[in-house]
Order: C-alpha cells, then structure tokens, then sequence
C-alpha cells in the first residue's frame, strides 16, 4: 500500500459508523421561508446592523456592516422584508444579534447568467478591498475575514489549501473541489496573486480527490500547485499537523503560512469574478440518524431544520444536534440555528454514534498520552484543573493544547478532557490578561 | 418533520472511541478464564470455590465501599477482576473463608478507602493476595498436588519453587529441575515424550539437550496457585491483552528482562549452577512471576505513565522479585515486590514527567512562538 504524508506525534483515526459517499452533483438546498442571518460570523466584533424592521432588503445587500479589524460585512442571502432583529445563541457559546429575513420578492442574481469579471487587471488592493466588501471570510471557526488573513502578508513561503477531511462525514470540502475544482483553482489563482506565495501546496486526504492532478495542472492562471496526499488521520487540518507533514518540521516557513480552506477560494471566487457576496455555502448534512444524507449548497441563515427536513427528516429521534464536527464542533439543543459561514457541517447524531457517556474515574491508562498530537499529558492537566490549579497546567503546556479532540475521543473513562482543558485556558488567558499584558495571545 | 422541543447539549467531542474502562476490565478478566479452568480441571472441581469466594468477596467489598459513597460501581468489572486475582493466587484446598475476606479486604479498604477505582496507590489484588500471605502463612502454603496428570507427588506439598530452595543445599543435583528429580519427582509420561521429541527434532541439531520436567512447568503439571499452575495459558493471555493493547508492554518486559537477567547471572549460585548459569526458565516458569508481571504490575492505575518512569519501576520490581525470591523468607515474593514499587510509583511519576517536561522546552523554544502555524 502507498504510504501517505502525516503528522509525527499522536492523533486518532475516527471510524465512521455509516460509511458515506455523496452520489452526484451538489444540489442547492431550498430557499429558506424564513433566513435567521447573524450579525457575528466572523473573529471581530459583530457586525453592527443597517437595516430596520419591516425594510425590504435585496438578495445580496448589506444588512451589517463590519466594524474595525476581523468584523466583517453580513449581507442578506434571500431578498425579503426584516421581520424581526432579535438575540440569537451562536454555537460557540455566547448570543449576538441575528436579522430574521421572511422571503418575498424577486431574484436578482437567481437564473441570470454570471457575467464574469476580468480580475486580472485588479491590483492587490483592490482586489483586498473587493473581498472585504463582499464579506468573504475564512470558512474555518473562529471565520477570519479573508482582508485581514491575506492582507497583512505578502511574499509568504507557503499557501496551503486545506481540503483535508478527516472526520466521519465531513465531504464540504471534496465535494466542492470535485463540482467546482476549475473555480476553486481561480479562486486559488486570486489568492495567490494577493500572497504571492513561493510554495503552493493542496492537501487533500489520501481517500479522495483521484482527478485533483489533472485539476492542479489545468492550473494557468497562478503559479504551480503541488498535490499533497495526507493521511486521513486527526487532526491532520491543523496548522501544526499539516505543516509537519507538509515540511517535516513545525518550523514556520521563511515568509509565514497562510492555511486557507477550499470553500473559502470558492467564495472568493464568487466574490471577485461573479460579483457575489458571501451569502452561500456548501454544508455536509449527515448523520447516522438522518434519512438521506447529502452535501448541499445552503444559503447562509438558513435553520438547520429545513436543511434536516430537505434531506428527508430524521430516522428516529437524535440524541445530539451537531455543527461542525463530531471532534471539535458544537452541539445545539433546537432546529432553528442558522447556517453562518463557517459551518461546515449539520449531523444528526444517533444515540449509537455517541454511545453511551458512561462516565468513570481515570484509570491513568495513559492513551490521551499516547494520542495527544501536541506531546500533552491530558490525564496529568485534568487532575491540576480538577485540583484548582490551573496555573500548574498552565506550566505543564496547557496553552498548546488545540482542542482537536484526540484525548476526548480516545478516553475509556469518557472524562470531559476537552471542555476542562478550554474552559481553564479561557480562565487562565483572562487571569494573564488581568495581572500582565495578555496580548502576545492570538 | 420538525421537532419544536430541545435536545441535550454537550461539549465536543461527540464521538468516542468503542472501549471504555469497564470493558478493558471484563475483557482482562475473560482472558484469564482458560487458565483459571486448567486450574480447576487440573485441582477438582472443589477448587472453584476458593475462587468464587474470593469474587464474591470482592463484590461485596466494592458494593459497602460505594454504597457509603452513594456510587454503584460494580458494573465497571474492577472488584471482580480484582477477586478473580485473588481467587486464581490461593492454593486449591483452602477455606474459602480466607480468599473472600482477603478479596474483601482487597475491594473495601485498599481500594474503597481511598476513593475507588482510579485513586487507590497499591493494586488491590496484591494487597489482598498479600493479606492472605501475612495472615494465613500456614494455610497459603499448602499446597496439594494436581490429581490429574501428575507425577510431582513426591514434592510432600510444595511448590517447585520452594522444593527447589529449600532443598537445593542438600541435594547433590543442580539447577532446579535437578534438585526436583533428584528430590524424587517423577514428571509425566507427556513431558517426557514431548521432551524427547523436541530433543531429538531441534535441540540435538545445536547440540543441546533439554532435561525432563519443563515440560509439565510450563503446561501447569505441578502444584501452584489454582489460576496459576499453567504457564503457557497465561502466557497465551498475556500475548491477548498485549496485542489489544490492553496493557503497556513495556511494565512486563522491563520486570521478566530484569529478572531474567538477574538470574542468569547470579541465580546460579544458590541451586548449584555457578555464576552465568542460572536458570532462568526454570524460575519464569515456577513460582507467579508471569500472572504478576503481566496482570498485576501492569494496573494503570497503580503504575507510571512515562516511558522513564515504566522503566524504572519495571527494574525495580524485576530486582525485587529476584531479592525476594532468592533471600527473602519464603519462595515466593513477587506479590511484595509490585506492593513495594507501587508505593514508590508517585515518586516515579514526578521524575518521569520533570524529564519530559525539560524534554519538550527544547523543540517549542526553537519554534520562535506558539501560533507559528497561524
């Protein structure tokens, strides 16, 4: 067998449960009745609103407009009239406020042909402040806006585009590059005239993406992109995993990294050549307890519910609601939470998939040892955070640890390492942040 | 179909991997049963009761300790596995009584005192393996000979082990199978048959020739602990649970390389064989070296975690056992060598992780800052 690039240190291959392929083209979801589009899908501050109750808005106009550094523009993705600026929970903990757009009216884009923009004669700027204009952000939480990830560098020493999949049931990413690989590449091509890398690398997982040579030399526009075959182990889309199978080594590249997802080129595309504002993505809705699973283009504030009902409602009850991922994602208890543009995934969880949670005491087994990618001892941190004293957890290399979820995953004790483990770190970085200047901190 | 009601929620992440501890318990418990069966077929049916004793014991222990802790824990499979232990360590004619209080010993105060599973420091199967030996000298060492197969019958009731000491400055013959034959022990018609064979088939091609009798010490023809007689049915479970990673195997080949070691150089001397000559499968194949090395000494919770540390303790208990067995008061120490290096695993732990821990600054300090990737 052909062996495939890796990381070095720990990790985890997760068996899926129901072995999943996505037969034939993307589909685009329905239409939303009613689009909940929060106002803070990016790092920054929320978007601050710009419209008012009872407004009709277009598809594609803004109806946030992005404050300050990582805040980014929201803009309607279905046209139709405010109902209601109300709180909304996000996934990741917290509420913001989300515009609820009831559908009504006519399509502007819906059913034209695109006019295709000639993009090569944009310089950087403008081209920079296009994307910041049309909302593009990165597709990966904490969702950068793609004018602060690209703008600050030039002449890096390496891009990479992170198809990498390697959870159960994620296929956004290869889906996309199977459908949509020529824009994707141009989209790629606009990035890199943006970075002006000296290396561009695709990593894609070893299981798919067959045609993908052919794709990268089809490749004219940019410079030359290597394909790299990693292994579909996690958390292999991790800056630090992939650039030690990328390099061999964690050393940062002359020049820096910028890791950028295939579902953000395509949005950049959209966003340059079509003129489009980010208002759509492509979403993995699966599961083992939903009927039909499928990957669909979903407009941005769609409720996850439609997107449930669309792919043929639930097989039996779910005992979790997922986004994102069943290793690092978030679980959120009702089927109006929206899709933002960084979710990556909706999974309906059966209650065999997330087995039972018999929780028992540590045995010090030692396999989040063996697992943990960033030479962590989970099981020693959890008994200081335990104990109170975050601080020697701190000392022992808590800061490292990037929640990928091998520890959680591998535990037989099925302890809550990874809530523990960013909960204290939270705590620690505001009690750093309170006694010195926490800013060396992301 | 749309679901107004709300779901639970939880923290990532939401998959698991399919063992859990309760099922490495069970599954470590399964794969002792051949020998403990060997055990009862070699002993009579009448040497299963020690070792139900010696369960219930432990499930009564587990059952007061957690019901004072308002925890029903018997589901997790520790208390039984810990009195099949203890069951499978007790000479086949005991009283029952004896193996149930020290199981019970075992499960309420050395285990359940300290707060269950995962917080007690010595391995409760040892600890009570080592009441029953302080407790009951006299009844833990009588031991009757297998009714079966056997031709030992003539050690008078001791184990091959402690025949082999005690008469090793009277007898003429050396090594410890000779001082066995010497002694009068006539081995069984099958070891001498298979013995032969593998003579004749492999051993006279090096020139070398294996006497009689290890044959019947490795398949269990001999007196000994019920669960412990066959050497070749635990060791079939120790390559199980190994290859399921089920246990670090590094604990059992730091403690039988150790050991092994040790006796080839200096085990010698004792039975009459001189410096390098000592037999080492003679003393891995007598005595409980092989259940403790690779059921005992591996307990997760009652050993280190780091490499080093593994180490350590693997050498400290194989030169224990080896003191034990060669100088200290009764032939069989191997239960008191893991209790004492148990009580030194803290200490362990701590150098293991300092080393680590310096070991790791290096690499991070050369990275130049933790978001070099971002």
């Amino acid at each position: 067998m052909r062996s495939f690039r890796t990381f070095r240190q720990g990790g985890i291959r997760v068996e899926a449960s129901i072995e999943w392929e996505p037969s034939g083209p993307v589909k685009n979801a329905f239409l939303p009745n009613g689009a909940i589009i929060l106002l803070k899908q990016h790092s920054g501050r929320p978007a601050r609103c710009v419209v008012k109750r009872g407004e009709y808005v277009c598809e594609g106009m803004v109806i946030g407009r992005g404050e300050g550094p990582l805040s980014a523009n929201i803009h309607a993705s279905v046209p139709g009239v405010v109902r209601d600026i109300r709180l909304a929970s996000l996934p990741e903990g917290g509420q913001a406020e989300a515009v609820v757009i009831a559908l009504e009216g006519s399509f502007e884009r819906l059913g034209r042909r695109p006019e295709r923009y000639l993009w090569k004669s944009m310089g950087r700027n403008e081209l920079l402040s296009t994307l910041r204009d049309r909302g593009v952000v990165d597709t990966v939480a904490p969702g950068n806006p793609l004018f602060d990830l690209l703008g600050e560098r030039r002449d890096i020493g390496l891009l990479v585009v992170n198809a990498v999949e390697c959870e159960p049931y994620l296929r956004a990413e290869s889906c996309l590059l199977r459908d949509k690989g020529p824009e994707v590449m141009e989209g790629l091509a606009i990035v890199q005239k943006i970075l002006s890398p000296k290396r561009t690398v695709l990593a894609t997982s070893a299981s798919d993406g067959e045609d993908l040579p052919s794709l990268a030399a089809s490749h004219e526009d940019g410079a030359e992109v290597e394909i790299a075959r990693l292994e579909p182990r996690s958390p292999q889309d991790l800056p630090n995993q992939l650039l030690e199978a990328l390099t061999g080594s964690r050393r940062r590249p002359e020049g820096g990294m910028v890791i950028i997802r295939p579902t953000s080129l395509f949005a950049a595309f959209e966003a340059i050549v079509l003129a489009k504002p980010m208002m759509e993505r492509f979403v993995s809705v699966c599961g083992g307890a939903l009927k039909r699973p499928a990957v669909l283009k979903a407009r941005i504030g769609t409720p996850i519910g439609d997107l449930i009902e669309e792919c043929g409602g639930f097989l039996g009850p779910p005992a979790r609601l997922v986004l994102d991922g069943a290793l690092r994602g978030y679980s959120v208890h009702d089927l109006d939470a929206p899709i933002t543009k960084t979710t990556a995934a909706v999974m309906a969880l059966s209650s065999e998939e997330i087995g039972p949670r018999l929780r028992s005491p540590c045995i010090r087994c030692g396999r989040c040892a063996e697992v943990c990618p960033e030479r962590l001892k989970p099981e020693l941190l959890y008994r200081h955070i335990k104990r109170g004293s975050i601080d020697v957890a701190a000392e022992l290399g808590l800061g490292e640890c990037t929640a990928c979820g091998s520890c959680g995953y591998i535990c037989p004790s099925r302890l809550p390492l990874v809530s523990a483990f960013s909960c204290a770190a939270s705590k620690s970085r505001s009690a750093l942040a309170s006694t010195r200047d926490g800013s060396g901190w992301r | 179909m749309r679901r107004a009601n709300s779901l639970p929620m939880s923290d990532a992440p939401f998959v698991f991997a399919k063992r859990t501890s309760a099922s490495l318990m069970w599954s470590t418990a399964a794969a002792l049963l051949p020998a403990l069966a060997w055990g009862i077929y070699c002993f009579g049916l009448a040497s299963a009761l020690p070792v139900a004793a010696s369960i219930a014991g432990a499930l009564a222990g587990e059952t007061l300790a957690s019901g004072i802790r308002r925890r029903f824990t018997l589901w997790d499979g520790s208390a039984a596995l810990t009195g099949l232990l203890v069951g499978m360590a007790m000479p086949p004619g005991i009283s029952p009584l004896i193996p149930a209080a020290s199981s019970f010993f075992a499960t309420s105060v050395v285990k359940g005192a300290f707060g269950g599973l995962g917080s007690n420091w010595m391995n409760p199967a040892l600890a009570g393996i080592a009441f029953a030996l302080v407790d009951w000298p006299a009844q833990m060492g009588a031991w009757t000979v297998p009714g079966r197969l056997t031709g030992l019958a003539a050690l008078s009731g001791a184990t091959p082990l402690a025949f082999a000491r005690t008469h090793a400055a009277a007898s003429s013959a050396t090594g410890g199978v000779g001082i066995l034959a010497a002694g009068g022990a006539s081995f069984s018609s099958l070891d001498a048959s298979v013995t032969d064979a593998l003579n004749k088939g492999l051993f006279s091609r090096a020139g070398a020739v294996l006497p009689g009798g290890y044959i019947d010490l490795l398949l269990g023809n001999k007196s000994g602990a019920i669960g412990e007689v066959s050497a070749i049915l635990i060791l079939a479970a120790s390559i199980v649970i190994i290859s399921r990673k089920m246990i670090r195997w590094q604990v059992p080949a730091w403690i039988v390389g150790t050991f092994s070691l040790l006796t080839w150089t200096f085990g010698g001397l004792r039975l009459g064989e001189g410096l390098f000559a000592g037999d080492v499968l003679f003393a891995l194949l007598t005595g409980s070296i092989l259940i403790v090395a690779f059921f005992m000494a591996t307990d997760p919770v009652t050993s280190p975690s780091s490499s080093l540390g593994i180490a350590l303790y693997g050498i400290g208990t194989g030169l224990l056992i080896f003191l034990l067995r060669n100088f200290g008061s009764s032939a069989e120490g191997s239960a008191f060598a893991v209790i004492l290096m148990n009580c030194a695993v803290p200490a362990i732990d701590r150098l293991g992780s300092r080393v680590s821990a310096r070991r790791l600054e290096a690499p991070a300090a050369a990275e130049g800052g933790r978001d070099a990737a971002r």
